[in-house]
């Protein structure tokens, strides 16, 4: 429910007009702040981590592991973009790593048992589905009530789409010997993250 | 482990789920072989979910019955082993559990 919006008095620096007006719009800021939260963690510790270690055992599959790159890097951009919005909004990250790392909203990417390449490309695709969950969510929040943070959204759901096509390609092709196109693979240098790095509006 | 595609193995057996939804009861079939969130939702019933991982507690409900469910496959919704009977619509109670006994609670 839109709630009235309140008056910021001239010189007040306890409130945000940035906050106000899409409070009085009808975002619950407080819920969005917990998923954003939620997300950052996801994006930094639920995937940018453990893709880090999942990358290391697609040895011996250089164009796979090229690929779990530009998905790690792009993780790592999203963080970056998340966390000045957070504190924009006037929320704050968990001064603990842990406490952190348990707000995640996506399970932890950890090294399958046994930890081969079907195994590592499932977990890869299946972590991007949640993270495209994940964003959608921001996404219906906000549409049309905070174009910033659903800006930043958008963008990272265009990468998180386009990562699920590419680990869809490769499982598919992997697993069951199928061609489904993921209809594009185009990056630049790894880390490439052509909606979130290379257009963001904040830590230029 | 579930298989991926909805393959409908020949042991599978047909348990009877009944969910506690705010705008009533209702009572679906569900195989031994599939997740209860899938069956509901080919049934029409759309329950609360967000990762689809069993993580974020978003689909959490509570089962009344004392009814068996399949936790193995906890990455994602559990299969049904018994008659079950569900109180939906409990990630806020299931929350504010977890984090009264500090384990992790996403969303909180």
């Amino acid at each position: 429910m839109p709630r009235k919006e309140v008056v910021v008095k001239h010189g007040d620096v306890s409130k945000r007009v940035g906050v106000e007006v899409i409070r009085a719009r009808g975002v619950d800021v407080d819920k969005l702040l917990k998923i954003l939260i939620a997300n950052a963690a996801a994006e930094f510790a639920s995937t940018y981590y453990y893709y880090t270690i999942l990358r290391m055992h697609l040895a011996g599959y250089e164009d796979y592991k090229e690929i779990c790159e530009d998905a790690r890097l792009e993780d790592r951009a999203h963080w970056e973009l998340i966390v000045p919005r957070i504190y924009e909004l006037g929320g704050e990250l968990p001064n603990d790593l842990k406490e952190f790392h348990d707000q995640a909203g996506c399970t932890a990417a950890k090294l399958p048992d046994p930890p081969t390449v079907v195994n590592i490309l499932t977990l890869l695709m299946e972590s991007e589905r949640c993270a495209i969950r994940s964003w959608s969510a921001v996404c219906d929040m906000t549409f049309g009530k905070d174009p910033r943070t659903y800006d930043m959204a958008s963008r990272i759901l265009n990468e998180e789409i386009e990562h699920e096509a590419w680990f869809i390609e490769l499982l598919a092709r992997e697993r069951d010997g199928k061609v489904i196109p993921s209809g594009h693979f185009r990056r630049g240098e790894p880390g490439h993250a052509p909606y979130s790095k290379n257009a963001k509006f904040y830590n230029p | 482990m579930l298989p991926y595609n909805g393959h409908v193995s020949a042991q599978s057996t047909t348990f009877v789920v009944t969910l506690l939804l705010p705008g009533g009861e209702q009572t679906i079939q569900v195989r031994s072989d599939e997740h209860i969130w899938d069956a509901a939702l080919a049934a029409g019933i759309k329950l609360p979910a967000l990762c689809h991982q069993g993580r974020c507690l978003t689909c959490a409900g509570r089962l009344l019955n004392g009814g068996e469910v399949d936790q193995s496959d906890s990455a994602s919704y559990y299969p049904p082993r018994s008659p079950l009977r569900i109180l939906t619509n409990q990630q806020e109670q299931m929350r504010a559990y977890r984090r009264q006994h500090g384990l992790p609670a996403p969303y909180s």
